[in-house]
């Protein structure tokens, strides 16, 4: 006899491995970001089945907030409309498969060889107050300077993202 | 300065936003002022504008007179061959033959009101009306003799 | 005294008494789907009546005043009407993605319903961070408005989602911040502390000038992203026919035109829960007896006050203002909505840290 969050368990499991295979063998570019897409939601419904609920919806917020507009948005910038990819070679299908069976071999083995031991001390609970304090935190291991190197990288993504905007047009020489 | 023109533009902005709203604001609670003609409900009171045109009419009087002179200056003047003017020689009270019309036949159905004829009229002999409820089933009946029969022309009128 | 929680709580104890708790919980599912999708059929019959009349008030109309008594059955008979429309997929479709566009907007708009506080201790499920679930699971919407502009393969629609994409994603930032300048001083994201915090005066009233500022910018911005004028770049109608529905016809497209006025219930049931004190009555300092008559007010009628009130200003704003050009539109988030909700994040920030507020 399953339980209701068994149940709910393999359903979000089948929701993420079948749209992630979809991503993979559809032919339709956009299609295949829109599987990516589900496979993502399926992701955070996972965090929220976990009781996670800070990380699902940060989850949702950076990759189907972000990530995937983005995508979205530079197919809608490049592809034509709805046409379909070329058909893959065999050899590549075949070198594809292999990496892709290698990858989840090596997941398996190493799941299966893990030896998963019940936690003693208490769970933390992941109230807003907590997470904060823990970002902020610079002892006890808390994430301030991993939280400050990110904040490092994305000024210096936008420093360069406003550098390449304004770069001056060359001057056309008009005679 | 920078700051200041930023802050003025702030300024500006929330300010002529207030006026829109401030004077939608102002229809919204003023129920008064709605405009609508609820049309066939109100029809025993409504009211259309002086200078509506509905249709070309010819006003005749009581003694069934018209000033029309059968001049063709409505026809001529008529963009889209609206009006025909079907004229008759009439014998006056001294023998003499007098130019006058027998019918002044006005297609409403290709009338796009421009008012050119009534302007062109050199007697005022027609006019538009403001009526325009116009929708019959039959065609042929948009299509009127504006002279009444028996009418004849005003003294005078030259 | 009548309330929602009291039918809430004794249906449950019926329930419980007459079922096992797995069954119980199943119906109680049932019953709580069942009543989202009622009061979506609802809200969309008294909000596209209500878009009609103040419509129609503000431009100097009568508005709808034929079908039932008052025009009140108006919005029925357009229901009817679309419900018996033929649903056309256009033949250069995407078909699987232009059906599925219209379901993806609804069920956004349903799973936004749960964190929402209809009344007293009434809730479908108040979790830890509800304020930052309405904001994120809002952002798959914009994922069903590409879907449907791509999946139509029609330039009109293909433009509206382009616009409408940008827009959402770049006017998020700064609703997000408005709502975070007031997380500051409640130090909690859920729902429920949000609105007790608010139990002795409302933030808008306790939080100073920047309460107000961010109180503005979370109105223009939930404005953009639920694509209303005057930000409907996405549906201009003069210049994309209907941007990223013009395809859709019959129910998909009341699918869109419902989720859209749900949308609106919903931003504008975050911002009275978070500026206006959700559920809680007004009280004005010691005048004991006044506020006892205002805690007599119903508190489910308070929440509804609130919110509609506030959907009475979106739709002000829809029939005063022009459409902004997809420039100035985006000028005005970059240039202003932003650096000016980022100073007043700081200045709340630093309200809260010397306790400031009351």
């Amino acid at each position: 006899m399953m339980s209701g969050s068994t149940i709910l368990f393999y359903l979000l499991a089948t929701l993420i491995i079948s749209c992630g295979v979809l991503s993979v063998l559809t032919r339709q570019i956009f299609r295949a970001a829109i599987y990516v897409l589900f496979t993502l939601i399926g992701i955070a419904g996972m965090y929220f089945w976990l009781q996670y609920e800070f990380l699902a919806a940060v989850q949702i917020v950076v990759y189907v907030g972000g990530i995937i507009v983005l995508i979205i948005f530079s197919i809608f910038l490049t592809q034509q409309a709805g046409e379909k990819l070329a058909k893959q070679q065999l050899d590549r299908k075949i070198f594809a498969g292999l990496a892709a069976f290698c990858g989840f071999a090596l997941t398996i083995v190493q799941v299966l060889q893990h030896g998963f031991k019940m936690g003693t001390e208490t769970p933390i609970v992941p109230t807003v107050e907590n997470i904060g304090q823990r970002m902020l935190d610079v002892n006890n291991s808390g994430y301030a300077f991993p939280f400050e190197i990110v904040s490092i990288l994305l000024l210096a993504a936008l420093v360069g993202c406003i550098v390449i905007a304004l770069r001056s047009k060359p001057e056309v020489n008009l005679k | 300065m920078f700051l200041k023109d930023y802050i003025k533009d702030i300024y500006g902005a929330i300010k002529s936003l207030l006026v829109g709203l401030n004077r939608t604001g102002y229809y919204f609670t003023h129920h008064k002022e709605i405009i609508t003609e609820q049309y066939p409900d109100n029809r025993a009171t409504l009211v259309m504008a002086e200078r509506f045109k509905g249709e070309v009419v010819m006003p005749h009087d009581a003694n069934n007179e018209h000033r029309c002179t059968g001049c063709t200056a409505c026809e001529l003047a008529c963009p889209n061959g609206t009006i025909k003017v079907v004229t008759k020689f009439e014998v006056n009270a001294e023998g003499k033959k007098k130019k006058a019309i027998d019918k002044l036949v006005y297609h409403l159905e290709l009338c796009t009101m421009c008012n050119l004829c009534v302007v062109a009229c050199p007697s005022d002999a027609i006019k538009m009306a403001p009526t325009f409820e116009h929708s019959v089933y039959d065609r042929s009946l948009l299509t009127k003799i504006l002279n009444n029969p028996g009418s004849k022309i005003m003294e005078g009128v030259e | 005294m009548w309330s929602l929680s009291k039918i809430a709580s004794s249906i449950h104890e019926w329930l419980s008494s007459t079922f096992n708790p797995t069954i119980t919980q199943v119906i109680e599912m049932v019953i709580a789907g069942v009543s989202i999708i009622g009061l979506f059929a609802v809200l969309g019959l008294v909000l596209v009546l209500m878009e009609r009349r103040v419509a129609a008030w503000i431009q100097i109309r009568l508005g709808p005043n034929r079908v039932g008594p008052l025009g009140l059955l108006q919005s029925m008979a357009d229901t009817v009407k679309l419900l018996v429309k033929e649903g056309l997929t256009p033949n250069g479709a995407d078909k699987f993605l232009f059906n599925l566009a219209p379901f993806i907007a609804m069920i956004v708009a349903m799973l936004l319903m749960a964190p929402i506080a209809f009344a007293k201790d009434f809730q479908l499920w108040d979790l830890n961070i509800g304020v930052l679930y309405v904001s994120a699971v809002s952002s798959i919407m914009v994922i069903s408005i590409l879907m449907a502009g791509w999946s139509s393969n029609n330039k009109y629609s293909l433009m509206g989602a382009m616009r409408s994409g940008a827009q959402i994603v770049s006017y998020e930032l700064s609703a997000g911040l408005a709502i975070l300048s007031i997380v500051v001083l409640t130090g909690s994201l859920q729902v429920s502390t949000i609105i007790q915090s608010q139990a002795d005066g409302w933030w808008i009233f306790k939080g100073h000038i920047p309460a107000i500022v961010s109180f503005v910018i979370f109105m223009i911005a939930v404005t953009a992203e639920t694509n209303r004028a005057p930000f409907d770049l996405a549906e201009a109608e003069s210049e994309l026919t209907a941007g990223f529905h013009t395809e859709y016809s019959g129910m998909k497209f009341a699918l869109f035109f419902l989720s859209e006025y749900v949308n609106v219930f919903i931003v504008c049931a975050i911002g009275a829960t978070i500026f206006l004190g959700g559920w809680m009555p007004f009280h004005i300092g010691h005048w004991e007896s006044f506020n006892h008559i205002m805690d007599y007010i119903p508190s489910s009628i308070w929440f509804f006050g609130k919110t509609f009130m506030l959907i009475f200003l979106i739709m002000w704003f829809r029939w005063t203002f022009p459409r902004l050009r997809i420039d100035q539109l985006l000028n005005l988030e970059w240039k202003y909505l932003l650096p000016i909700s980022m100073l007043n994040l700081l200045i709340m920030t630093a309200i809260a840290i010397l306790g400031w507020h009351f």
